[in-house]
């Protein structure tokens, strides 16, 4: 039966993709040649935030100070709608997704694209490895290496959507709406809203799921039962989550 | 392991099937197998971000990341999934209906080049 679920399930996300595809690419890419214009901009962009006039007196250091930090706000602020003037983020081209999720924790202003979301993908693969570890542990009859490797599978799944949350509130506070986006058609935004929300949601039920088991291994419900089955339904559900990010990934930041 | 004797009845054979003390067939593969699993997704999202950087968009692109894609569902359902150890007819009952959706992935992916240009 779950394999029945997953598969409808797995229905449901190709359909999305599939719209992703085909709505993506009935708008023009993103010339190449832009994006490397517009990469030469945000290392400029980060010289001007990074170096201020160092060359000031002592006395006059501490305005300079303040007068720059308030420049580089008011330039972050405009810097999305001063590059549509220039002809970059318009409705007409899809923009390049590395131009668009190009920020890191602790690193503000600096041009990474797809470092955070490589990170993402590594914590949710190391999830579904713990997972399988607690799934064969429970075929192994071992109730704490089961609870052991449930806990880390939830922490996991708790860094994971911590990231995700990250990553929205970026892309909304730079202006993206279910209805609007800055960098370009709104389709963009309202399908990475829709799809990674979907997503979202999966992990977090995975989630809950995955702290049920736990607790209930904690009980000795499965100990008292005689078989871990329980564990290994719930991981499947849990691979799949992982499967589904493996092709959201694709589709969203590479396609 | 438990102590349970109905521990290998067939859930078909009627007779001797009690599902409240029913105990499932366990089968252990071992952990060399997960990590192996594990470098190889890694190695594979690694090449896939080194493609993005180094190839120039272009539809043969996509179609490798997808193929990149399928190869890294191939290990999760096939080891972490277990799906290898499953009868053979579950998995053609998955893999048949998912073939065609891929299919159907680079159709409107092309399919789309053409929108709104007629």
């Amino acid at each position: 039966m779950m394999w029945v679920f997953l598969l409808s399930d797995a229905f449901t996300f190709s359909s999305l993709l599939i719209a992703y595809g085909a709505i993506r690419y009935s708008y023009d890419s993103t010339p190449i040649e832009q994006i490397d214009a517009l990469e030469l901009k945000f290392a400029e962009n980060v010289q001007e935030k990074f170096a201020p006039d160092v060359a000031e007196t002592a006395s006059h250091a501490a305005t300079a100070l303040e007068h720059g930090a308030e420049h580089a706000a008011e330039h972050a602020e405009h810097f999305i709608p001063a590059l549509r003037e220039l002809g970059v983020f318009t409705e007409a081209q899809w923009p390049s997704p590395d131009l668009v999720f190009n920020h890191f924790p602790f690193a503000h202003g600096l041009h990474l694209p797809l470092i955070f979301v490589s990170l993402m993908t590594l914590i949710l693969i190391l999830s579904s490895v713990t997972m399988v570890l607690g799934v064969e542990a429970g075929q192994q009859g071992d109730q704490k290496a089961v609870s052991k490797w449930m806990l880390l599978t939830i922490i996991g799944g708790f860094m994971f959507l911590g990231c995700q949350a990250w990553e929205w509130t970026n892309f909304i506070s730079a202006g993206a709406r279910m209805w609007s986006n800055p960098y370009g058609p709104p389709a963009f935004a309202a399908l990475f809203f829709g799809v990674t929300g979907f997503h979202g949601f999966h992990v977090f039920s995975g989630v809950v799921l995955n702290i049920i088991i736990y607790i209930n291994n904690l009980k000795g419900t499965y100990a008292k039962r005689g078989h871990y089955e329980m564990v290994e339904k719930v991981g499947l559900y849990w691979h799949f989550v992982d499967l589904v990010w493996v092709f959201v990934f694709t589709f969203f930041y590479l396609i | 392991m438990s102590s349970h004797t109905n521990n290998n009845v067939d859930i078909h054979d009627t007779e001797n099937y009690d599902p409240t003390t029913w105990v499932p067939k366990v089968e252990s593969h071992g952990t060399k197998d997960i990590w192996g699993r594990f470098w190889i997704l890694s190695f594979l999202t690694i090449a896939d971000i080194v493609a993005y950087f180094v190839w120039p968009p272009s539809m043969s692109r996509n179609i490798f990341f997808i193929v990149m894609g399928v190869l890294k569902a191939w290990f999760i359902v096939g080891t972490f999934m277990h799906m290898k150890h499953e009868h053979k007819k579950l998995g053609y009952m998955i893999i048949l209906p998912m073939a065609f959706i891929i299919f159907f992935l680079f159709w409107m992916m092309y399919e789309g080049n053409f929108w709104g240009t007629i």
